[in-house]
């Protein structure tokens, strides 16, 4: 039987329950986010819906004079993936570290969760003050910083999480065949694990893109894109940063959709890939959230 | 664990060899960001919401002080930790109740592509930025909002429901909207590894799918669930966009709080609120691994 | 390269997609230039950073102003509350990175005080003359007879109101009225609110009330308490926060009636709602946001810069367009000379009905607001229990 195909078989009444409720939460996500995606369309100043008759694209057109929002976007981006870069790798060698570890791994465990629980504004501050007395000049780099400390809890945990389907004698039986400890971990935790560094790297990002209370105290002279629009929001938004929103939506969507496409056309049997699926569109499933290995048969 | 085991047993007898221990060398890095860039300045603003505040700066001075812990309990501030305490505990609760069918649906009852593309789909609000998407919520649940036309043009009320926006209602459902992925992605991890033989060994002994799910998925994905109920925990907790978009007049968090008290250069107090926090928190977090074994539970579960 | 590129310079012109792309690209070596540090002096030695509240920003206009003034302008939103931006100042590095400053006047004495701004030397400023008397004699602005604060834009608040819900309002009682209950908001900033219900107490209901904008111990229990039925009664449909928040309530109607910003009736009028600018017998409460020079800036030798950039705010393009586009008014008359001179990019007649208009609201009664009334934490703690209730 191939290994990919889906593996709790459920009564329909149960089938029902759980799509529903998988339906409700995907809407709740998603309600706000399609509304600015509609009103991005109205080519007045109110935010609110139009009939599609009077729909206009004149946000979008706007979208790419707005300088302020461009670069506060370049810097977003900039952040989150200099965030997630370092972020990721840091804390998986942390899940590790915890693995590896004796009695002290509770102590290790929670030090690193109780740094989740300082407030945005004052890590911010008393970062910003650290840095001063270092003469750091405030830039995206120490924006990093910050928010690399803010991710790393949850890089962590994920790590960790991804990591309890790694038991210790698969590592056990590596070493006995000869595998130093780098390459136990190259070839059987690494690819064991990737869907758990894959996450850790997009959750990553994704906390260090939306994130704003340490920002403002750490930013240099161009501020990231959550300030931009808080500061929009305080004093006077342009309906382009509801466009930005919309554009985001959309070329994820057509993403999504270009996926689809092809993974329709490419389909194997059992939900996978046909042979003949060109090498790159594998790539793109990278993320098999249930691939299961062969070492787990 | 053989390997392991020997690995504990034999104590390097020079700095480079405790260096080559994997544990030490593992953490480091993490250490080094927490302590430099976590615990440093947290040392300072504890030092600092010891100091007073100096009227004739309007900053603080070295005096050593409980002032500020004392008007921690005297002007009002601890109700707002109860509450806000309480609404991170109770939008964690909901989220995970809903994220784990959601996360079921994806990690066990679907085909890798559909798998894939429900976890994108998942992600990809979040690159759109939180705060408009809150502030939509407005748009969609106030008077003249989407919600309110539809009842009264179906006709279920006459009048447009007051209650669905600037409520407690309002901050819930904003909140589960903006932090149901993170509890969705680590049950999901988790979830997506239950080995096929585990589960198909317990249809084979003639349990149904909710047996199954009760006694056998339940407790193997315990670390993504609690892991995605941290994570809503603590951004719930630190969070002020939800509460001050769609809560009543003048609802408050901590995080809001925070900024009142230093919109009045009120420093100390502000060092201490957040020192309180941090306290709090880690009490808590202390307790519920004793009680609940929380580190244990990410061990490995070897199954 | 021949293309300078500063991050957060609304100074680009509008962008052709390639162009984008290259300032992208060209933008992300400068991020990266920026991070190792390189000294002041690279920049262009007539450039000035703005840190100010996004009210007081024009935009891809300042490139017109650099064309006037000779100095280039790279502004920076700072968030606009009065709060972060003295932390940043006092704890944080915002010395370091910003010249100049815009913000709610009240905190100028304790900038100083504590060495984070310099005076103005108002010799440097030809203009400062034409400034409007009574918004240069504001008491805030000064202190140990230096003058720090340059007032940039100035009005008087009220409230706004939906004519066709509740008619024409003359009195800050609407906003306490019980027929409107879950009808009426306020801000959430005592700065405002508690100005606006002091002028209701003290001269509709007869309240023993000094200043409004500087309460005693016993007026602010007064002032605090009646708000806090209120909002036990469920008076308010909630309290807004920033401008968007604001001009939502009024053009979807969530409520009628609010006390607020002068420009989001401007806003709800252009979304196409009757809504007007009450003219209350208790009267105006008066604002003003100021510019302050940073000692960064003087540090860095950009002072006599920063004095040609104030100078230029109050030249008269700045104004007119500012009140253009926001329908704020910076205090000066040389807003309508320039509209004189220039009548095919500034209408003469609609600058002078501007400056008119909030000419006239300060002839008549009007409270000065002040981000720091002798009680000021006291304000915040009564705040505080009115969030709890």
């Amino acid at each position: 039987m191939n290994i990919n195909a889906a593996t709790l078989e459920a009564s329909t009444g149960a089938r029902a329950l759980f799509l529903g409720l998988l339906t409700l939460g995907l809407v709740l996500i998603y309600a706000p986010a399609v509304y600015l995606l509609l009103a991005s369309f109205n080519p007045g100043m109110q935010l609110g819906l139009v009939p599609p008759t009077e729909f206009s694209l004149s946000w979008y057109r706007a979208l790419l004079g707005d300088n302020k929002l461009l670069f506060a976007l370049t810097e977003s981006i900039v952040v989150g993936l200099a965030t997630a870069i370092i972020a990721t790798p840091i804390g998986l060698s942390a899940a590790l570290a915890f693995r590896v570890m004796g009695a002290r791994r509770g102590t290790f465990f929670l030090f690193i969760l109780f740094v989740m629980f300082v407030p945005g504004t004052i890590q911010g501050l008393g970062l910003s003050v650290i840095f001063k007395e270092l003469s750091i000049r405030p830039s995206w780099v120490t924006v990093a910083a910050a928010h690399v400390l803010w991710a790393l809890p949850f890089a962590f945990t994920v790590s960790l999480v991804s990591l309890a389907v790694v038991r210790p004698n698969m590592i056990a039986a590596a070493r006995d065949l000869g595998a130093s400890y780098w390459r136990a971990f190259i070839d059987v935790t690494l690819p064991l694990v990737r869907g758990g560094v894959i996450s850790s790297f997009v959750f990553a990002f994704l906390l260090s893109f939306n994130e704003y209370a340490r920002a403002y105290y750490l930013v240099g002279r161009q501020n990231t894109l959550p300030l931009t629009m808080f500061g929009a929001m305080n004093s006077g938004a342009s309906p382009t940063i509801y466009a930005l929103s919309g554009a985001v939506l959309i070329i994820s969507f057509a993403l999504v959709g270009a996926l689809m496409i092809v993974g329709y056309r490419h389909a194997g049997p059992g939900g996978g890939w046909k042979k003949s699926a060109p090498a790159s569109w594998k790539l793109l499933m990278l993320w098999r959230p249930n691939a299961r290995s062969p070492l787990l048969k | 664990m053989v390997a392991e085991a020997s690995e504990r047993l034999v104590r390097p007898q020079t700095l480079a060899g405790w260096l080559c221990r994997p544990a030490l060398a593992l953490s480091l890095p993490a250490m080094a960001v927490l302590v430099g860039l976590g615990l440093a300045p947290l040392a300072l603003i504890a030092i600092w919401s010891f100091w007073s505040f100096d009227p004739a700066t309007y900053w603080i001075k070295p005096e050593l002080t409980f002032a500020a812990y004392r008007a921690l309990f005297e002007t009002g501030r601890f109700p707002v930790f109860v509450r806000t305490i309480g609404l991170a505990g109770v939008t964690a609760v909901f989220c995970t109740i809903l994220a784990f069918p959601a996360a079921a649906v994806i990690g066990l009852m679907s085909g890798p592509r559909r798998a894939a593309i429900l976890v994108v789909l998942f992600t990809i609000p979040f690159f759109t930025s939180a705060l408009i998407r809150s502030f939509a919520w407005r748009l969609v649940l106030g008077r003249t909002g989407i919600v309110n036309e539809v009842l009264v043009a179906v006709g279920v009320v006459d009048q447009p429901i007051e209650w669905l926006l600037f409520s407690n209602f309002a901050v819930a459902i904003g909140m589960i909207a903006a932090y149901l992925p993170f509890a969705v992605m680590p049950m999901v991890l988790v979830l997506a590894r239950i080995e096929l033989s585990v589960i198909r060994a317990s249809g084979d002994l003639g349990a149904g799918f909710w047996t199954t799910l009760r006694r056998i998925v339940l407790p193997l994905s315990l670390p993504g669930v609690i892991a995605g109920f941290l994570f809503v925990f603590v951004v719930a907790l630190g969070t002020s966009t939800e509460i001050q978009l769609l809560g009543g007049a003048g609802d408050s968090s901590i995080a809001i709080m925070i900024n009142d008290v230093m919109r009045v250069v009120n420093f100390p107090l502000a060092f201490a609120i957040a020192t309180s926090v941090v306290v709090l928190m880690s009490v808590l977090i202390l307790l519920a691994n004793r009680w609940l074994g929380l580190s244990r539970m990410f061990e490995d579960l070897g199954t | 390269m021949k293309e300078r590129v500063e991050l957060g310079s609304s100074t680009a012109l509008a962008l052709t997609r390639r162009q984008l792309l290259q300032r992208t690209t060209l933008g992300a070596g400068a991020l990266a230039i920026g991070a190792l540090g390189l000294p002041r002096t690279l920049r262009a030695a007539r450039q000035i950073n703005f840190w100010a509240s996004a009210t007081l920003d024009i935009g891809n206009d300042w490139q017109a102003f650099t064309k006037e003034t000779g100095v280039d302008v790279a502004f920076t939103d700072n968030g606009n509350d009065p709060g972060p931006v003295v932390a940043k100042l006092a704890a944080g590095n915002a010395n370091d990175i910003y010249d100049v400053g815009g913000l709610q006047g009240g905190s100028e004495k304790e900038l100083a005080k504590q060495g984070l701004i310099a005076p103005w030397d108002t010799s440097k400023i030809p203009n400062y003359g034409t400034i409007w008397q009574w918004a240069k004699d504001i008491p805030y602005l000064s202190y140990q007879g230096k003058i720090y604060g340059i007032p940039a834009v100035i009005n008087a608040d009220s409230m706004i109101a939906l004519q066709d819900k509740v008619g024409k309002v003359d009195s800050y009682g609407v906003v306490f009225d019980p027929k409107l209950k879950g009808k009426v908001a306020m801000e959430d900033a005592w700065i405002n609110s508690a100005v606006f219900t002091a002028i209701y107490l003290k001269n509709s209901e007869n309240e023993k009330i000094a200043e409004p904008g500087n309460l005693t111990r016993d007026e602010l229990g007064l002032v605090m308490e009646f708000l806090i039925k209120k909002k036990k009664d469920g008076q308010f449909r909630t309290f807004w926060n920033g401008w968007e928040q604001g001009v939502q309530l009024v053009a979807n109607q969530e409520v009628w009636v609010m006390t607020g910003w002068e420009p989001i009736v401007y806003a709800a009028r252009e979304r196409g709602i009757n809504a007007y600018y009450a003219v209350p017998k208790e009267g105006y409460e008066g604002w003003a946001n100021n510019t302050i020079l940073l000692k960064g800036a003087v540090d860095r030798g950009l002072s006599d810069t920063a004095h040609v950039f104030a100078n230029g705010m109050l030249a008269g393009y700045y104004g007119c367009k500012l009140g253009t586009m926001r329908g704020y008014v910076v205090p000066t008359d040389n807003n309508g000379k320039y509209a004189g001179t220039h009548p095919d990019a500034f209408d003469p007649a609609k600058v002078k009905a501007l400056a008119d208009h909030v000419k006239d609201k300060f002839a008549g009664k009007v409270y000065w607001q002040n981000t720091r009334p002798d009680n000021f934490q006291l304000y915040e703690e009564w705040w505080q229990k009115l969030r709890n209730a």
